[in-house]
């Protein structure tokens, strides 16, 4: 009778520790979590000489630990036509197949292969996809408060995007970007 | 003289006004919100700059006595009034504002509204002007 008042109370005790050490467990896999939710307040500029705006759309999914960059994964896409120039007619324009085609091409694409530390921040390789063509390309960024800082340019003719043709010369090849992406986690 | 700057004054309040007036339908029939560019005394202020402009061009007119060239002068204005509009055509509005290509729909008349404000009271005031 006492053994079994025993066996019992050890019982429980095992299951009590089971279920201590599952939750436990369950705790840090939601600490250690590596993926992260975009917010809204995120934005998307673009300057070159007479070229000079924002993308007011943009999505994707982000996996980042500076623990584990081996894990870590940016899949992002921006709508085309969301561009916003400050200018009707500019906006037009950039959307025609003069430009970025955005009826033919509505996203831009990025997916990253590799990332690596550097000097001040972080590199990201990746392939960018834009006006239907892609290229292996490598983003230098910094993660702090909880916010993605990347600044990159881009040539805007590796891409087939606008000529150097008439008017379209203006528009310097080389093209700054600066991106800021805070996010929450998931 | 001093009734043709007063002419001036008059029809750029009266521009300002119908300015305004064409900016809230405008705003509220299409859902759009330039009032970070556009508010009432840049209206009142380009309106009146605009029509007390024009009383200038006339007061030279009339100093020279060259009244005769009137119709010229009335073509000048209209024709530059016309070219104005290149502005909000090619201006680039702050990026954080929606819709910007509904901006020149906006701003486009307001140009014509001191010429047709001043040619409007032009009866008024003519027989005074060409007094002096």
């Amino acid at each position: 009778m006492l053994n079994n008042l025993k066996n019992k109370k050890m019982k429980q005790f095992s299951f009590a520790v089971l279920v201590g050490a599952t939750l436990m467990l369950s705790a840090f896999t939601t600490i250690n979590s590596v993926d992260w939710k975009i917010s809204n307040d995120y934005s998307i500029k673009f300057k070159g000489k007479d070229a000079e705006g924002i993308f007011k759309s943009f999505t994707g999914d982000i996996s980042f630990d500076e623990n584990d960059l081996n894990s870590s994964k940016f899949s992002t896409s921006v709508d085309v036509s969301s561009i916003n120039t400050g200018n009707g007619m500019k906006n037009k324009h950039a959307k025609s197949d003069l430009w970025f085609d955005a009826e033919k091409y509505p996203t831009i694409n990025f997916t990253s292969s590799k990332f690596s530390k550097s000097k001040n921040g972080y590199t990201v390789e990746g392939t960018l996809t834009m006006h239907g063509k892609k290229k292996q390309i490598e983003i230098p960024f910094t993660f702090s408060s909880n916010t993605f800082n990347l600044n990159f340019s881009v040539n805007r003719m590796d891409f087939g995007v606008g000529t150097m043709e008439g008017m379209s010369k203006k528009v310097s090849n080389e093209i700054t970007l600066e991106i800021s992406v805070p996010v929450t986690k998931k | 003289m001093k009734k043709i700057f007063i002419h001036g004054i008059i029809a750029g309040i009266l521009a300002a006004v119908a300015s305004l007036i064409y900016c809230n339908l405008y705003q509220s029939t299409l859902g759009v919100s330039f009032d970070k560019i556009i508010n009432i005394g840049s209206v009142f202020g380009s309106s009146i700059f605009g029509c007390v402009l024009i009383s200038a061009a006339y007061s030279i007119l009339f100093k020279f006595k060259k009244a005769n060239l009137q119709g010229i002068l009335n073509v000048i204005i209209v024709v530059l009034s016309f070219a104005s509009i290149i502005g909000p055509f090619s201006m680039s509005l702050p990026l954080d504002i929606e819709f910007p290509e509904m901006f020149p729909g906006l701003v486009v008349p307001m140009h014509f509204f001191p010429a047709l404000a001043f040619f409007t009271l032009s009866p008024f005031f003519k027989q005074s002007s060409f007094k002096s």
